[in-house]
Order: C-alpha cells, then sequence, then structure tokens
C-alpha cells in the first residue's frame, strides 16, 4: 500500500472506548510535504484519529506506520520522539511554568535548543519569556504550544483544532504560520473552521461518525461548500 | 498559666516531629501529583529506614551510615515496587492503587517480621548533646532533624525549580500526557520519583528511630498522620505538606501540654475542620478531576 | 417463576451457609456470618457506588459500643441493643455523611480512616471512664435469655446471625433491582451525566452511606452480643483494611462476594496463620496479587463459570427454558 512517497499511512484502523466504538476501518494516506485537512463535526472521531496516530489511544485493529516502520504499541514519547508531534486541543500548557520553561521542555524533548525559528514565527512570545504560561491569552498560549511542538524540527505535525475560540485576527496569523510551516514539514490539521482548511489543505478527508465519509483529492475541489456537503 | 520554659521545649518537640512528618508525607505528595496513585507503601519504606538505622547502628555502631544505607534500600524498594507493581497499574482508578499499595504495605510488614521478629527494638540517640537555649535544655539531635527537614525542602525545591527534569515533574504534577507529547520518557520521571519519595520516607523512618521504639507496627501507626497531613496540605502539593506537617507537629506537641489525650484527636478534628471549610485542603488543586 | 428464581439464588447461598455450620465449629461459623455483615456495606460502596473506605471499622464500633453501652449501664436485652446499634449507626452516618461525600473519591477514603482513629483514641483515651479504655467493656453474663431465640446461646445466636444474614442479603439483592440500584451505578461510572438527567447524586451517594454504614453499625452490635465484650480494639487502625481485604477477595461488586470472601479470610487466617505464623505476609501478597490478576476475587471469578455450567446443564435437558435465560 505505502509508497515512497508517504510519510504516515494508516490503514483499517479501528479505535473503541471500551463497549463504544469510535472510529471505524480508517484508511488514510499523508505524502511527505501534504497539508491534510481533517473535518468533521463534533464527536465525528478527529480527535481519537489523532490520538490514535500519536500513541495516546490504542487501536483495536488497524495498523499506523510511519516513514514505513509501524507505530503500533509505541509509546507516546517515542512517537513524539521519531517527529512526530502532537498538538492537542484543549491550549493545555503547563500554567504553573513560565513560557521560558515550557521552551525548554521542548527543547530537552527533542535536543533542539535553538529558539530562533519559534521567535521568528511568534515574536510576541520573546517579551512574555518570564510570564507564567497560566496567565496567557488563548492565542498566546497557541502560539506556545505550536512554537513548543516545531522544537526538534518535526516531520509529521498533528494540530488539533488550533483556531477554536480565537480571535479572528489570530487565526489569520496562525493561517500563515502554517503557510510557512507547510514549506518544511507535513502537516495533518483538525478542524471545524471550513474556509481555513480549505485555504491551506492540499487535500481533505472528512469523518463523520468514526467513518471517512470522503476524500477531497484535487486542489480545486477544496471548499468550503464541497467539505459542507459531507457533514 | 503554661510554664514558658515548658512550651518553648514543646514547639521545638513540635517542630522536629513535624519535620519527621514532613519527609514521611512528601513521599505520599509527590507520588499522588505527578502518577495520580495514592502509595501507602510509602509507609513500608519509612519502617525500612528504621529497622536499617537500627540494624546497621548494631553491626557498625554508626547511626548515621545506617540512615544512609536506609535510605538506599528504601529508594531502592521504591524502585522495584514501582517496576513491578505500579508501572502495571497507572491507567486504573485512583482506589486501585490505594488497595494494591495497602497490600504491599502488609505484605511487607510480614517481611519485616520475618526478619526482625515482633520485638520492638530501641534506638539509641546518636547526639545525646543538650543545649540551652533561652534557659530550656533542648536536645541537640531534635534540631539536627529540624535541619535535615529544612536542607530536603530546599532540596526538592531547587530539584524541582532549576533542573530540567524537575520542571517536567512539574509539569507533569499539571498534566502527564501532555508532557509525554512533547516527547519526554515520562515513566524515567516516575521511576524518579519513586526513588525519591522512597528514600525520604526511609529517611523520616530513619530519623524517627531513636525517638521511638523500632516495631513492624511503625507504619501503620504512623499511617493515619501521613493520611491527614496531605488531606489538610491537600494532595501533591509540596508547600501544602510542609505546611500541614509543621501544624500536626505543634497541634500534636501543645496539645499533650494541655491535656495528654486530646493530643492524638486534635489533629483530626482540624483535619475536619479544614475540610469543611476547603474540600480539597489547604492548598490542593480543585481542578484535579480524578 | 419469577419469585421462586429471584429468591433461589439467596435460599441455595444460605441453604449452603446452613449446611458448612455442620463441619465448622460454631465460633468460626458465627465470626463468618459477622464478618459478612460487616463487609457487604464496604462491598456496596466500593462496587456499587465506587467509593472506598478504609474507616469502615469506625461505624462498626459505633454500633459495638452503642449497644455495649446499653448492656452495661443499663438493660439486658440483646435485640434491643442490636437496635440501638443501629440507630447510632443510621445516626452517626446521617452526621458525618453530608460532610464526607462530598469529597471526592481520595479524600473519602482517607477521611474515613481518620473517623476510625478518632473513634479509637476517642473510646481508648478520651472517654476512658466511660469505656474502661483497653480493658473494654464485659456483660457477657449480664445478658438476658429471650424466648423464641436465646441469643446469649451461640448455637441459637448462629440461627439468628443466619436470619439476619438473609434479611440483610435479601435487602441489598432488592436494592440492585430498583432504580436507587441504577443511580448507584450511575453516580460511579458518570456522575455527570447522571446529574444531566435530573437525579441528585450528592443524596444518591448520601443514602447509599448510610445504608452501608448502618449495616456496618449492625454488625459491630451484634459483635457486642455474641463476644459479650467490646473494646477500643474493634476500631484499630491495624484492622482498618479488613472490610477492604475481604471485599476485594471475595469479588468487588458482587452479591455474594462479601459472604465468600469472609468463609474465605476467616478460614485462611485460621489455618494459615497457625501454619506459617505470619498473617501479614500472606494476606499482604494475596492482596496485591488479586488486585493484579484482575481484580475479581474469588467469587467475581466463580459466578461467572458456575452460572455458565449450570445454563449449560439445563439447556441439555430443556432448551426451551434454556432460552428463557
Amino acid at each position: 500500500m505505502s509508497d515512497a512517497g508517504d510519510i504516515l499511512t494508516v490503514s483499517g484502523l479501528s479505535v473503541a472506548y471500551g463497549a463504544s466504538r469510535a472510529l471505524f476501518d480508517i484508511d488514510m494516506r499523508v505524502r511527505r510535504g501534504e497539508v491534510v485537512g481533517c473535518v468533521g463535526r463534533n464527536g465525528a472521531g478527529k480527535t481519537t484519529l489523532l490520538k490514535s496516530i500519536a500513541g495516546f489511544l490504542k487501536p483495536s485493529s488497524g495498523s499506523i506506520e510511519c516513514d514505513g516502520k509501524s507505530l503500533l504499541g509505541l509509546p507516546a514519547y517515542a512517537i513524539a520522539g521519531m517527529g512526530l508531534k502532537y498538538v492537542p486541543q484543549d491550549k493545555r500548557v503547563f500554567s504553573d511554568l513560565t513560557v521560558r520553561e515550557n521552551l525548554e521542555l521542548g527543547s530537552y524533548a527533542s535536543r533542539d535548543y535553538d529558539w530562533t525559528p519559534v521567535i521568528s514565527y511568534f515574536p510576541k512570545l520573546k517579551s512574555l519569556m518570564d510570564r507564567k504560561a497560566g496567565y496567557l491569552s488563548g492565542g498566546e498560549r497557541q502560539m506556545l504550544m505550536i512554537g513548543r511542538a516545531i522544537l526538534g524540527r518535526p516531520s509529521l505535525m498533528l494540530v488539533d483544532e488550533p483556531t477554536e475560540g480565537l480571535a479572528p485576527s489570530i487565526v489569520l496569523q496562525l493561517k500563515e504560520v502554517f503557510r510557512e510551516l507547510s514549506k518544511t514539514t507535513t502537516l495533518v490539521i483538525v478542524e471545524q473552521n471550513l474556509p481555513l482548511v480549505c485555504a491551506i489543505a492540499d487535500r481533505v478527508y472528512a469523518l463523520n461518525e468514526g467513518r471517512i465519509m470522503a476524500e477531497l483529492r484535487e486542489r480545486a475541489d477544496v471548499t468550503p461548500e464541497s467539505c459542507e456537503r459531507y457533514l | 498559666m503554661v510554664d514558658l520554659q515548658l512550651l518553648f521545649s514543646s514547639v521545638v518537640f513540635g517542630f522536629s516531629l513535624g519535620s519527621i512528618y514532613f519527609l514521611l508525607s512528601i513521599g505520599l505528595s509527590l507520588c499522588f501529583g505527578l502518577m495520580r496513585i495514592i502509595s501507602l507503601d510509602q509507609l513500608l519504606y519509612y519502617s525500612i529506614g528504621a529497622y536499617f538505622a537500627y540494624s546497621v547502628g548494631v553491626l557498625v555502631d554508626n547511626f548515621w551510615l545506617g540512615v544512609a544505607c536506609g535510605m538506599a534500600i528504601g529508594g531502592l524498594a521504591g524502585l522495584a515496587v514501582e517496576r513491578l507493581v505500579f508501572l502495571r497499574i497507572y491507567e486504573r482508578d485512583i482506589t486501585f492503587s490505594m488497595i494494591t499499595s495497602f497490600g504491599i504495605l502488609i505484605g511487607g510488614i510480614g517481611v519485616i517480621k520475618l526478619f526482625w521478629g515482633v520485638v520492638p527494638r530501641p534506638v539509641p540517640v546518636p547526639i545525646e548533646t543538650q543545649v540551652s537555649i533561652l534557659d530550656t535544655e533542648i536536645s541537640v539531635y531534635r534540631l539536627v532533624v529540624i535541619a535535615i527537614a529544612g536542607l530536603v525542602y530546599v532540596g526538592i525545591l531547587l530539584f524541582l525549580n532549576r533542573t530540567i527534569i524537575g520542571k517536567a515533574i512539574r509539569a507533569g504534577i499539571e498534566d502527564v500526557e501532555h508532557v509525554e507529547g512533547l516527547g519526554i520518557n515520562v515513566y524515567r520521571l516516575f521511576s524518579i520519583t519513586f526513588i525519591m519519595a522512597g528514600a525520604l520516607s526511609a529517611l523520616a523512618g530513619a530519623l524517627h528511630a531513636p525517638l521511638i521504639m523500632v516495631d513492624p507496627q511503625m507504619g501503620l501507626e504512623v499511617l493515619a498522620f501521613a493520611f491527614m497531613i496531605v488531606i489538610i496540605g491537600g494532595l501533591g502539593s509540596i508547600k501544602g505538606t510542609l505546611v500541614s506537617s509543621l501544624l500536626v507537629g505543634q497541634i500534636v506537641s501543645i496539645g499533650s501540654l494541655i491535656y495528654a489525650p486530646l493530643a492524638l484527636m486534635a489533629p483530626f478534628a482540624a483535619m475536619i475542620v479544614i475540610l469543611l471549610y476547603r474540600p480539597t485542603g489547604l492548598y490542593g488543586s480543585p481542578l484535579l478531576k480524578r | 417463576m419469577g419469585i421462586l428464581r429471584w429468591w433461589s439464588g439467596l435460599l441455595l447461598a444460605f441453604g449452603l451457609v446452613a449446611v458448612l455450620r455442620m463441619f465448622v465449629p460454631l465460633p468460626f461459623a458465627n465470626e463468618i456470618m459477622i464478618f459478612s455483615i460487616y463487609t457487604i456495606g464496604c462491598n456496596f460502596l466500593l462496587g456499587r457506588v465506587g467509593l472506598i473506605s478504609f474507616g469502615q471499622p469506625a461505624y462498626l464500633a459505633v454500633g459495638a459500643y452503642a449497644a455495649a453501652f446499653y448492656f452495661y449501664y443499663y438493660g439486658t436485652n440483646p435485640y434491643v441493643g442490636i437496635l440501638l446499634g443501629i440507630a447510632a449507626g443510621i445516626l452517626v452516618s446521617l452526621v458525618v455523611g453530608p460532610l464526607f461525600v462530598r469529597l471526592r473519591s481520595d479524600y473519602f477514603a482517607l477521611v474515613n480512616l481518620a473517623l476510625a482513629v478518632i473513634i479509637f483514641f476517642l473510646m481508648q483515651k478520651v472517654l476512658a471512664n466511660i469505656t474502661h479504655g483497653d480493658n473494654g467493656l464485659w456483660f457477657l453474663t449480664s445478658l438476658s435469655s429471650t424466648p423464641v431465640l436465646d441469643l446469649t446461646r451461640p448455637n441459637q445466636f448462629f440461627v439468628f446471625a443466619l436470619l439476619v444474614g438473609f434479611a440483610v442479603w435479601a435487602f441489598y439483592k432488592y436494592l440492585d433491582d430498583t432504580v436507587y440500584g441504577a443511580c448507584c451505578l450511575g453516580t460511579k461510572i458518570n456522575e455527570d451525566k447522571l446529574r444531566f438527567l435530573g437525579y441528585d447524586s450528592f443524596r444518591i451517594r448520601l443514602l447509599a452511606f448510610v445504608i452501608a454504614n448502618t449495616t456496618t453499625a449492625l454488625a459491630g452490635a451484634m459483635y457486642a452480643v455474641y463476644l459479650g465484650f467490646v473494646s477500643p480494639e474493634i476500631t484499630s487502625p491495624a484492622r482498618a483494611a479488613d472490610p477492604v481485604v475481604v471485599t476485594i477477595l471475595g469479588g468487588v461488586g458482587t452479591l455474594y462476594g462479601p459472604l465468600v470472601g469472609a468463609i474465605a479470610y476467616t478460614g485462611m487466617k485460621d489455618v494459615l496463620s497457625k501454619a506459617l505464623g505470619n498473617w501479614e505476609l500472606i494476606i499482604g501478597f494475596l492482596l496485591v496479587f488479586i488486585m493484579l490478576a484482575g481484580e475479581r476475587g474469588i467469587w467475581g471469578t466463580l459466578e461467572p463459570r458456575l452460572v455458565g455450567l449450570w445454563s449449560s446443564l439445563w439447556r441439555r435437558r430443556s432448551p426451551a427454558e434454556g432460552r428463557e435465560m
């Protein structure tokens, strides 16, 4: 199934929480350098999908491969160590730690102590270094989360609802950041904000009730209207 | 009118008792904070520390070497239990760890009985000097105990605030899944925390040994106090643990000055009052769900 | 038919205990009955409401001392003493319950243990001139004989204990079938959802707390009558884990778990501690083993197999009946 251009191959993936199944037989491929969007309503299984890839949930069947290596059974920290970073949705920075300490942890985990890319993407963080992350605004937290994740130059980033609840100006800024990022890494973005996804994604998967309903392959097909049809 | 000298020596007594309680409860509190488990087996390491202080003291006649041995064995025992038992149950509900660790505590008491028998053992006080402060004779050993606890507190704060492992542990106390998501091996953090907790509990037991008799049930006897201290302070808070240990130490000490039977009950009454006012203790975070 | 089936398990279980009585010494049989009544409250709290209490001895002592004070200072009728024990259990649970059931489950466990210690010190030291401290209150000879079932005779006491046990089990079985029983499970599994459905989880927990602890107090009062003396030892912190251990041993949340657990625990204590002399070692590692092996306990493991065996036997004889099951 997988070919040389694929960085991530998910096939036949099913996930269950106890007795209730959340994902059914998901097939998904991500090519190196792509930006893949993932849309769906609340409860469609988008977060479950990302969490299973990142190693936080144990699939009941199916396979997940990254660069030809199976990720099944690996602990989440090992998967992150392979350059596959998950940015969770609830904007939970370590609120008791300062911004600097948050970044230090990112550096420690990925052994990348060069913060210049982070600062160039998010100049604002520079002035907030000694502030406790708990006192940051939602937008600033998201900047910190993404900034922390790009340390170590991940080859694939899984971003979960990055713009949820953020001000429009910050959403615009994030859109530019994702555009920039996509030049150097592969991105999988889960979003409810269809115009944003369609502006940056090369391909879009539409999820509903734990199944992939459609895959919009062509750049021309990726429009909010076409996504809407599958939701 | 209470005798001022008596009151002063009671306060010192209370601080030394509080110091031992602090060393004992810090492990319980740290393990809860980072791993969300209630590790009652810490009270076993407390007994282990005391027994090694006794045995090494008998063998080579050096109390402090016994303390060091006890801490080493306590830390190793903590690591072994973590690897063998807790590693399998981190995912489970908190009551699960409580019951399992209680089993370890009881089983460990059985092991201690196997090696040392049931007869209580006395440990000689290593420093018998008394100093006179404000016309009151104070045992130097008690002051040393207080100083050691103070050093440990400062050491833990420095470790948590200045080292990267410490920062990772602080971050993990907030959200351990998130720390793992960054690519940090949290299981190593867990082991480090367990070794620390076990060694500190053993230190508490070793330092307490000369002040009481060493017997197999000693862990169970302080169990209720350790519980109470982490409840009053708030599970998972280091500052809260310090404040409530010293508070409980003073309540026990000054309470016994007023009316002896009250001394053992007053802390529990204090705990009930504090829980009425704050259901998660003085410094406990109300946000922690589970 | 349905009614018969409802009662059949209970009748079978207690019939077996009555048969067991013929093979074991009387004190052992009495101990089992009281112990299992003591444990069912803990089992209910842990298995049905998800609250673990390391402080059950506190409520045992409440029942025991309520009965003991009556026997020592006021009267002689054992039945009155037992009723007083129950009343004291209800009273104490209603006083401490509203505070305790608000707490998170971890704090709940710790705070109950603390209560057990308070009561221990209260009885041992603070009220020593009433309770005679560690010496305890002795009243075995002052209990009066009663008509029909004379509780001062151990063999008639066993019949009484068997009947009480039967009633208690029928009550808990009935609870499981009611909407209230379902609500209890709801607070254990997903408290928020239960609240959204419009149930008050605080009141559900409080009622469960009162029911469980009153049962425990009943066991305490029965101990008082049976042993004829009560001392603070009954609530010593070292024994705090007994009901939890028996609950786990028998099988958490199973109806007959406490009964099976009490038999196994008392039996092991009797046989193994005599043979090996190191009771803690055995019980401690057994507890860890059961928890790691899936925490289902003895009855929790046996029950599905027995049910499977039973229904397969039944199906072979009459297929129509088998389908109905």
